[in-house]
């Protein structure tokens, strides 16, 4: 599989486990952009929603809580939570 | 979210000058002793700050009214003055409490074993003057808390200075500073949240002293995401040189997946609600909350 084809398949679990997990009534995983804003503007997330992430990413992807405040560009948007396990998990 | 103004600070650089020299002359029994009448001005002529102490007295001593309750106003703010000189006196090194600390022990095994905690903190007691005495863990203090909120605590506890281990988190920043927090409990350190009131922050009601309140509920929802226990920590002053501090409640709050979450954290911020009321029917002029916290949950 490519490195596309893997990414776009991450995002999508991704969308799938943020609209499960954080319990997202008012949005489906076919309406969140790759790169629509997860916090403030955009999904509206708040900071406990962070929180979920982090979890959501320890239980799914096995990703270790390390450095996130210096990372925390990765939780910007779908788009870039999908570099960021890709990176990780792949690379 | 709502901005909370800053609380209204009483006493001047002028007064707390004074009260310092005083210190240095006569002890800190010389600075109690002006205390006294310092405080039965403000009970007598400042009628905002017997307001601001009325909600708590009425639930906690729900039997006294009329001179009774402002008799009680009076003497919670000599017991505050009394911290406030404790505090100052610890900054200047002028002198050291004896300090019992009852779960200490657990609190060297979470160090030794690289456990994070939360530590939450109350307005009972004076838990600045406890941060000192977890300087032996050897962990970094991490406060919760905004940095322009409150000048005198980072004075207090000395914050980001050389020989201090003690830093701010501000929830101002990105995310609410969670991702910090969650760094700062993975390293093993510890984080201090106030647990008794919100100040805008995401909160649940729960009945606290006979009414509701909104208590927030971010430290449940961070220890049980990151897997980390809360201490609850509360502190009171016993004697003139003595301060007994407990932190022997250690909540490990889980989060089952089935269940609403907001639910299962209120039941949690309600086991914090019953430890601090509790707490307060022994030691009831350790409470400075001068704040309507009930009004806020109408």
């Amino acid at each position: 599989m490519d490195k596309d084809t893997k990414l776009a398949e991450i995002r999508e679990k991704l969308k799938v486990l943020l609209v499960d997990q954080l319990a997202l009534d008012d949005v489906t995983p076919e309406e969140i952009e790759d790169d629509s804003e997860l916090f403030g503007e955009g999904l509206g997330l708040d900071s406990l929603d962070a929180v979920e992430i982090v979890v959501m990413l320890q239980r799914n992807f096995n990703l270790e809580v390390k450095d996130m405040e210096k990372n925390r560009e990765i939780f910007r948007t779908i788009g870039t939570l999908a570099d960021y396990v890709y990176e990780k998990t792949e690379a | 979210m709502s901005e909370t103004p800053p609380p209204r600070q009483r006493g001047n650089a002028l007064g707390i000058w004074f009260f310092k020299s005083l210190m240095q002359l006569f002890g800190l029994r010389g600075a109690y002793a002006l205390l006294y009448p310092v405080c039965l001005y403000y009970a007598i002529f400042d009628r905002a700050a017997v307001r601001s102490a009325v909600p708590y007295i009425s639930r906690r001593f729900p039997e006294r009214s009329g001179f009774r309750q402002w008799w009680t106003a009076y003497l919670l703010f000599v017991s505050q003055g009394k911290n406030l000189i404790d505090r100052h006196a610890l900054i200047a090194g002028a002198v050291e409490f004896d300090t019992a600390i009852d779960g200490y022990e657990q609190l060297e095994t979470f160090s030794h074993d690289q456990q994070g905690f939360i530590l939450l903190t109350s307005h009972v007691g004076n838990w600045q003057t406890v941060m000192h005495s977890l300087e032996k863990l050897d962990r970094t203090v991490h406060l919760l808390m905004k940095p322009e909120m409150n000048p005198a605590i980072r004075d207090a506890v000395q914050v980001d200075s050389e020989e201090s281990r003690i830093r701010i988190i501000s929830p101002d920043q990105e995310m609410g500073g969670v991702l910090a927090v969650m760094d700062a409990l993975g390293n093993g350190d510890i984080v201090a949240i106030m647990g008794d009131r919100s100040y805008g922050a995401d909160s649940v009601p729960v009945e606290f002293l006979g009414s509701t309140v909104h208590f927030p509920y971010s430290a449940f929802h961070i220890a049980a995401s990151a897997h980390c226990p809360v201490v609850v920590l509360l502190s009171s002053k016993v004697g003139g040189g003595a301060y007994s501090v407990n932190m022997a409640e250690v909540l490990w709050p889980k989060l089952e997946r089935r269940r609403d979450r907001k639910e299962q954290l209120a039941e949690w911020v309600q086991k914090y609600a019953d430890i601090l009321g509790n707490y307060l029917l022994d030691h009831p002029l350790q409470y400075f909350i001068f704040h309507d916290i009930w009004m806020d949950a109408d």
